[in-house]
């Protein structure tokens, strides 16, 4: 049988208030698995539990109660780290290492040393694509190439586990849309990738697999196909239909039981608008 | 090893996180307070110019040792309250943590670049130092050698000889090597105060109480335990500071090498000893309290 990436069963988190006497509970009862190679996300509005539960995956916080695994090992054991990469939210390195040194120090604390290790800091600049920043101090990286270096660190090691945590927080769409397409590569080569994420339409449209917390409880989980499809209504989209076919497709709904609801020409996204403007005329 | 092939314990990881943590106190400029340091010894030699020659070299170690020993102990206490604070504000520490770090390698990466950046700016105060003793002693050589012209020449040797002898004493060393053990013991102290203090203005605030307790409490010791009165509660009090706080007393040698005493064996060993418990116990209690901190 194989062991699902991510475990988490009975998870329940409190943080006592002091002086207070009283008590948060950060996340109730939480239940999910994580197949290999699938992409999930963790969506909630903010103190939703997202972030404590993923801390406590990564062993930086411990449970009140339950337990979470990564491939079958405890997560509280250090060496389960041994295969997940991290990205937390907002990331800062330090300041007055470059890139490439950022990298090869992480790579160390994995074990990586050589030839491998410098190979590895290569292959994932060009990954990130900050090759010719790399001998920059990350002082003076913007937002987008702290988001990027951050990743490249959390894949130092060829984790089989990507967790990030609001991967996209502050980035500009350009930004957002290269680290997604990141985490489309990822996907491709079988890398199981646990995120948590504010921005809706992008998890929508990476994700294999949603699980909503409200309050530190799981009040939605599940494919996000099944979670979004309604289930009465079937959606048609057509090119270059004249007005005949469309005169003819009325007609013929006339007859059936079926009520058209909605005719309208599809719309691209935001997104797409602001990339497409944005792109330099040579991109064009 | 464990069963999936991570060792527990990496002398790589740790020499990773040390190599960093130098890199990160040298960036911030901690270096400046040498400059002040040899500010001292230029300052001190001016003021010596009326003295004798056995006072102009037992001022220039007195001025020298004491600002070597407050300045090791200022940056030990000043450069180890910043770093987890740094880390945990900045959220480096996830990053780390989330790789397959254990909690002790951490602490032990960050003690290990506090006591590699007081080694080194320790060698740079006594290569100061012994440059400023050895100029202050040929110049001096000069004037012995004008002034004793019309001697002779044993007596001219021997009036050399005595000039240099109170000038470098091997005994400085030893007193240097103690005054590195009190600054390491404080760092380890502070890292420990700095696992549960919730920001690094109150870390210091907490080291420069207990560096003066460690100072004080020797003193208070003797007065209170030589007083017939001393009752069990202030005996027993007496003994209590003595286990929370670090004697620092113990690790001031400076007066008797100013005075060319020689540091007897035993007591600079016993002393090393002590200085090493001192650093092994405060990291124990350090990882104890950060092993289950929640981050």
């Amino acid at each position: 049988m194989i062991k699902p990436a991510v475990a988490v069963r009975g998870l329940t988190k409190v943080f006592p208030i002091p002086f207070r006497r009283t008590r948060v509970v950060a996340v109730r009862g939480l239940n999910l698995e994580v197949a290999p190679g699938q992409v999930y996300g963790l969506l909630g509005p903010n103190g939703s539990g997202k972030s404590t539960t993923l801390k406590i995956i990564l062993g930086l916080v411990s449970p009140s109660s339950g337990s979470t695994e990564i491939f079958g090992r405890d997560s509280r054991e250090v060496g389960s780290r041994e295969a997940v990469g991290f990205l937390p939210e907002n990331p800062y390195f330090y300041k007055y290492l470059t890139g490439a040194e950022t990298l090869r120090f992480y790579g160390k604390l994995c074990g990586l040393s050589g030839v491998r290790l410098k190979s590895r800091t290569g292959e994932l600049l060009e990954l990130v694509g900050l090759q010719n920043a790399r001998d920059r101090r990350l002082g003076g990286y913007s937002k987008g190439m702290l988001q990027r270096i951050g990743l490249a660190q959390a894949l130092i090691q060829e984790p089989k586990l990507v967790v990030l945590d609001e991967p996209t927080a502050g980035v500009d769409p350009a930004g957002s849309r290269d680290i997604r397409d990141l985490i489309l590569d990822l996907k491709r080569r079988g890398i199981t990738v646990l995120l948590s994420s504010h921005l809706l339409a992008q998890v929508q449209e990476i994700c294999d697999r949603v699980g909503i917390l409200a309050n530190g409880v799981l009040v939605r989980e599940g494919r996000v196909e099944d979670l979004l499809a309604i289930e009465n209504q079937t959606e048609l989209i057509l090119q270059n239909a004249t007005p005949e076919v469309l005169n003819d497709i009325a007609a013929l709904l006339k007859k059936s039981s079926a009520r058209l609801i909605e005719q309208r020409q599809p719309q691209t996204t935001l997104e797409r608008l602001f990339l497409e403007a944005t792109k330099a005329p040579a991109e064009r | 090893m464990s069963k999936s092939g991570h060792s527990r314990f990496s002398l790589t990881r740790i020499a990773a996180l040390t190599g960093n943590t130098f890199t990160e106190l040298v960036r911030l400029k901690v270096f400046y307070f040498l400059l002040i340091f040899a500010l001292l010894l230029i300052g001190s030699s001016i003021f010596m110019a009326q003295l004798s020659f056995q006072q102009e070299f037992q001022v220039l170690k007195d001025v020298s040792l004491g600002a070597m020993s407050i300045f090791t102990s200022l940056l030990a206490i000043v450069a180890t309250a910043q770093l987890i604070p740094h880390d945990v504000e900045e959220r480096t520490i996830y990053t780390i943590l989330a790789k397959p770090v254990p909690r002790y390698e951490y602490l032990a990466g960050k003690l290990g670049g506090v006591l590699l950046l007081l080694a080194l700016s320790v060698v740079a105060m006594t290569a100061l130092f012994l440059i400023a003793l050895f100029v202050r002693q040929e110049m001096l050589v000069g004037v012995t050698l004008r002034q004793t012209s019309g001697l002779r020449p044993e007596q001219v040797q021997e009036a050399v000889r005595t000039l240099k002898a109170s000038a470098f004493n091997v005994n400085l060393f030893p007193g240097i090597v103690v005054i590195y053990l009190k600054a390491a013991l404080l760092a380890s102290l502070t890292l420990f105060v700095s696992t549960f203090a919730t920001s690094n203005i109150f870390t210091i605030c907490v080291m420069v109480f207990i560096y003066f307790i460690g100072h004080l409490q020797a003193m208070a010791r003797e007065y209170w335990l030589q007083q017939n009165s001393a009752g069990w509660i202030a005996k027993t009090f007496l003994a209590l500071v003595a286990l929370v706080f670090p004697d620092l007393q113990l690790f001031n040698l400076v007066d008797d090498i100013v005075a060319g005493t020689a540091i007897p064996g035993p007591l600079f060993a016993q002393t090393a000893v002590l200085g090493c418990v001192y650093i092994s116990v405060y990291f124990f209690f350090a990882w104890v309290v950060f092993h289950g901190k929640e981050l």
